[in-house]
C-alpha cells in the first residue's frame, strides 16, 4: 500500500471513532485548518500509526514541516 | 542465633541457621550469592548488596559498622546506593505467632526483597526462593509446590502470577502488594482468589524504608493519615518529613489516591499526563490482565502515549471496540494513539513496569 492510501484509511478510521463527517481525502488536502476535522491530537494521533504501520522515524531528528496528506506520505515513503 | 528456626529452601536445598555462611562481607552479588550470602553478609556487619551484576560499584570508603548497602532500583534513573543498617531494616518488622512460608518475589538485594528475607528470619519462618532470575511462571509452580502461604510482590507481578497460577491450589494466608500503586481491580482478584488471606499494600521506598501500609482493601490511603509526616507539596506530591516522594498524588473523598510518579509525566499538546493513571483506568476493564502505557515522542503534540495490553483471554471477542469504547471516558490528551496486544509484558528484576522508550 502506498502511503497515501495508507493516510487515507488511517484517517478515514480516526474520522469514524470520532464520529464525524468523512469526505475526500487527496494529496492536495490540507491535514490541519482543511475541510477535514481533525486536530492536532488526531494529527499526532496519525503519526503515531504511521511510524507503527511503516517502521519509519521521519520526525527523529525533529520536526519537518508539512501541510497536506501528500506531504506527509512523502515522509513516509510516498 | 544458631538455634533460631529458621529455614531457607534454595538451590534444591533446605538451609538452617547453622549451614549460613558467615564472615562473608564486603561487594555481594546477589545473583551469584543468593538468599544465602545476601543473608550471611547483613547479618556480618557489612554488606554491599549489587542487585546486578553490571550496576555501578559502592562509592569508595566504608560507613561505621554494621552497615547494609542498597542500590535503589532506578525505575526512572540511574541506581544509586543508600546505606542502612540491619536495626533500621529490621525495626518495623515483627515476630509472626503463626508459622509462615514466605516466597521470595522480588530481587533478593533490593529493599523489598530484603524486608521479605528479614520478615521470614526475624519470624523464624521458612522462606522459599525461586532462581535468579525466575519468570514468574516459574514463581508459580514453586509457590504451588512448596506450599507457600506469605507473598509479597509488585501489582505487576501479581497480575501474571494469578494468571499462571489458574486453579491450582494454594491457600495464602497472607499477600502484600508493594512497589508500585495498586490498583483497585487487582486489589479485588486477589480478594477473589485468595478469599482467606489477609491483603495489604505498602508504600516504602529504599530511601526511606516502609511508610505505611494499608488494608482495607482500597486504593490510595485514608485521608486520616494525611498528617504529622505526610503532607502534599505544591507539586503535589506526597512528602515524608520534608523528603519529595516524586510521587503525584490526589485528594479524592476520603482518600489519598496515586496518580504516578512526577518525573514520568508527559506533556502532550500542553496536557500534564500520568501514563499510570491510564493504566489504573485499563485496568477497569475485568478482560484485561496487565497494561503499559508508555510515551512516545511525537513531532506534533511533544509525546503521544502508546499502550500494550494483555487480555486474560487472547481470543475475548471485540476486545479492541470495548478498549476504545472504555477510554472515551478520558481526557483526549490521555488516550493512547496506539494499542498492541501483548501475551505477556516484560517485569525487569525489580517487578516493576519498564516505560522507557
Amino acid at each position: 500500500m502506498t502511503a497515501l492510501n495508507l493516510i487515507r484509511e488511517e484517517l478515514t478510521q480516526i474520522l469514524a471513532d470520532k464520529g464525524v463527517q468523512i469526505g475526500d481525502i487527496t494529496a492536495d488536502t490540507p491535514l490541519l485548518n482543511g475541510p477535514l476535522d481533525i486536530d492536532s491530537l488526531d494529527l499526532a494521533t496519525l503519526v503515531v500509526i504511521l511510524e507503527e504501520k511503516t517502521g519509519l522515524t521521519p520526525f527523529a531528528n525533529g520536526f519537518v514541516l508539512f501541510h497536506t496528506a501528500g506531504e506527509l506520505a512523502g515522509l513516509f515513503g510516498g | 542465633m544458631a538455634d533460631r528456626a529458621f529455614t531457607l529452601i534454595e538451590g534444591g536445598r533446605a538451609w538452617s541457621v547453622a549451614d549460613l555462611p558467615d564472615g562473608r562481607t564486603g561487594v555481594i552479588n546477589v545473583s551469584q550469592s543468593g538468599v544465602v550470602g545476601v543473608l550471611g553478609a547483613i547479618l556480618s556487619g557489612e554488606a554491599w548488596l549489587m542487585r546486578d551484576a553490571d550496576g555501578e560499584p559502592p562509592p569508595a570508603g566504608q560507613g561505621k559498622t554494621p552497615y547494609v548497602g542498597l542500590q535503589t532500583s532506578g525505575t526512572t534513573g540511574r541506581p544509586k546506593w543508600v546505606m542502612t543498617t540491619l536495626d533500621t531494616l529490621t525495626a518495623k518488622l515483627k515476630p509472626g505467632s503463626e508459622p509462615a512460608r514466605w516466597l521470595l518475589t522480588y530481587n533478593p538485594g533490593s529493599f523489598a526483597g530484603i524486608q521479605v528475607i528479614l520478615s521470614a528470619w526475624i519470624g523464624e519462618h521458612t522462606l522459599v526462593v525461586p532462581p535468579y532470575g525466575a519468570d514468574v511462571s516459574a514463581m508459580a509452580d514453586l509457590a504451588v509446590a512448596e506450599k507457600v502461604t506469605h507473598v509479597s510482590g509488585t501489582p505487576t507481578f501479581w497480575r501474571a502470577f494469578l494468571m499462571a497460577l489458574g486453579n491450582r491450589p494454594l491457600d495464602l494466608k497472607s499477600v502484600t502488594l508493594g512497589g508500585e500503586a495498586a490498583d483497585q481491580a487487582i486489589l479485588d482478584a486477589v480478594a477473589a482468589r485468595f478469599p482467606k488471606a489477609a491483603i495489604r499494600h505498602i508504600y516504602a521506598t529504599t530511601e526511606l524504608g516502609r511508610i505505611f501500609s494499608v488494608s482495607d482493601g482500597r486504593v490510595g490511603f485514608p485521608l486520616e493519615m494525611l498528617k504529622g509526616r505526610l503532607a502534599i507539596s505544591e507539586d503535589s506530591t506526597l512528602t515524608v518529613g520534608g523528603v519529595d516522594t516524586g510521587d503525584v498524588v490526589e485528594i479524592v473523598d476520603d482518600r489519598v489516591l496515586f496518580r504516578g510518579r512526577l518525573d514520568a509525566m508527559v506533556n502532550i499538546g500542553g496536557v500534564k499526563v500520568y501514563p499510570e493513571t491510564v493504566e489504573a483506568h485499563l485496568l477497569r476493564l475485568p478482560f484485561i490482565q496487565d497494561a503499559r502505557v508508555s510515551p512516545k515522542p511525537n513531532p506534533i503534540t511533544g509525546h503521544m502515549l502508546i499502550a500494550d495490553i494483555v487480555l486474560k483471554d487472547a481470543d475475548f471477542p471485540d476486545a479492541m471496540a470495548q478498549i476504545k469504547a472504555h477510554l472515551q471516558a478520558l481526557p483526549r490528551a490521555q488516550r493512547p494513539a496506539s494499542l498492541r496486544f501483548a501475551e505477556a509484558l516484560d517485569i525487569g528484576a525489580t517487578g516493576k513496569k519498564s516505560r522507557s522508550l
